[in-house]
């Protein structure tokens, strides 16, 4: 068999996967942390103050990539738990609802820190706006995965109709995404392009492209661990759980 | 225009929820092991006691 394919097979083992986990999520939280320590550093101490907006403006160094976080992170819970229901994969079902409260806090600080930006940026904490909105509608339905997971008790079965929740909610990251295309917004629209030019200044960018990378190893970290964390609820009655080494706990 | 009482909030909410995403898993996994310790514990026969032998 292909080696890698072997590997697959094997991750879906629970023990297999616990050690896994255990191992690398350590590595995904820390090299987070120094990567977002560059990052925040930069937004800080480096990149000079905004000539319209002053210091206000760092804000967008973890509003920017919280809220991409957001949209990457429903995404990759929809496609974990497609691969669950199609597959019937336990370990899919695992990622995509260790998924679920990680994106809930992207979005949660993705919206915080965009009301407090408007504040004094456009003197409102909050406006009905269409980016806004989406957006609190994407933490609302990260809400309903998280409540539906957890009012089922037979963890398969709640897994399953907490994914079918996550593929449907997938209609609405387009919409998010051309928001402040398709409606007159309050929000400003793309200023940062991953192709092409953005229409920030490029001695800008830089603690932006930290944070972006950071956050997403961060999320690994966190995903590693919650997912570890489901699979010994779920294994709670096996022989391995109990004799997993002291160190990897 | 510093804003920077607006800029502390912004940044304490994300260095709030990055530590909660690193605290919460860690006292789940430690829960977890601890449930099952304790449910291995309940299980298992108690020193001294003879399998077969009838009890209530």
């Amino acid at each position: 068999m292909n080696p890698l394919l072997r590997w697959f097979h094997k991750l879906g083992s629970p023990p297999y996967f616990d050690r896994f986990a255990a191992r690398w999520a350590p590595w995904g939280y820390g090299l987070g942390f120094l990567v977002m320590a560059v990052g925040l550093y930069g937004a800080l101490f480096v990149v000079p103050a905004d000539y319209q907006q002053g210091d206000s403006f760092r804000i967008l160094y973890i509003h920017v990539p919280s809220a991409w976080m957001s949209m990457a992170v429903f995404a990759l819970m929809a496609v974990y738990a497609a691969i669950a229901l199609v597959w019937r994969i336990k370990l899919c079902e695992i990622l995509a609802m260790a998924c679920a409260p990680i994106g809930a806090g992207f979005t949660l600080v993705t919206l915080a820190t965009g009301s407090i930006w408007g504040k004094p940026m456009w003197g409102t904490w909050w406006d009905w706006d269409p980016r806004l909105t989406t957006e609190l509608i994407l933490l609302f339905l990260y809400l309903g995965v998280i409540g539906l997971y957890n009012a089922i008790d037979d963890r398969r079965a709640a897994a399953r109709a907490a994914g079918l929740l996550a593929i449907v909610g997938v209609v609405l990251l387009p919409v998010i995404r051309y928001s402040v295309v398709w409606w007159n917004s309050l929000h400003q629209g793309q200023t940062i392009r991953m192709f092409g030019e953005s229409s920030m200044d490029a001695s800008m960018v830089w603690p932006l492209a930290w944070m972006v990378i950071g956050t997403k190893l961060w999320f690994l970290g966190a995903l590693l661990a919650r997912a570890r964390a489901d699979n010994l609820r779920r294994e709670a009655g096996k022989a391995w759980v109990t004799q997993v080494p002291e160190a990897s706990r | 225009m510093s804003y920077l009482e607006y800029v502390v909030a912004a940044y304490a909410v994300f260095v709030m929820v990055m530590a909660y995403e690193f605290i919460a898993p860690r006292l789940q996994i430690r829960r977890a092991h601890r449930a099952a310790r304790q449910r291995a514990a309940r299980t298992a026969p108690r020193p001294g006691m003879n399998p077969n032998e009838l009890t209530r």
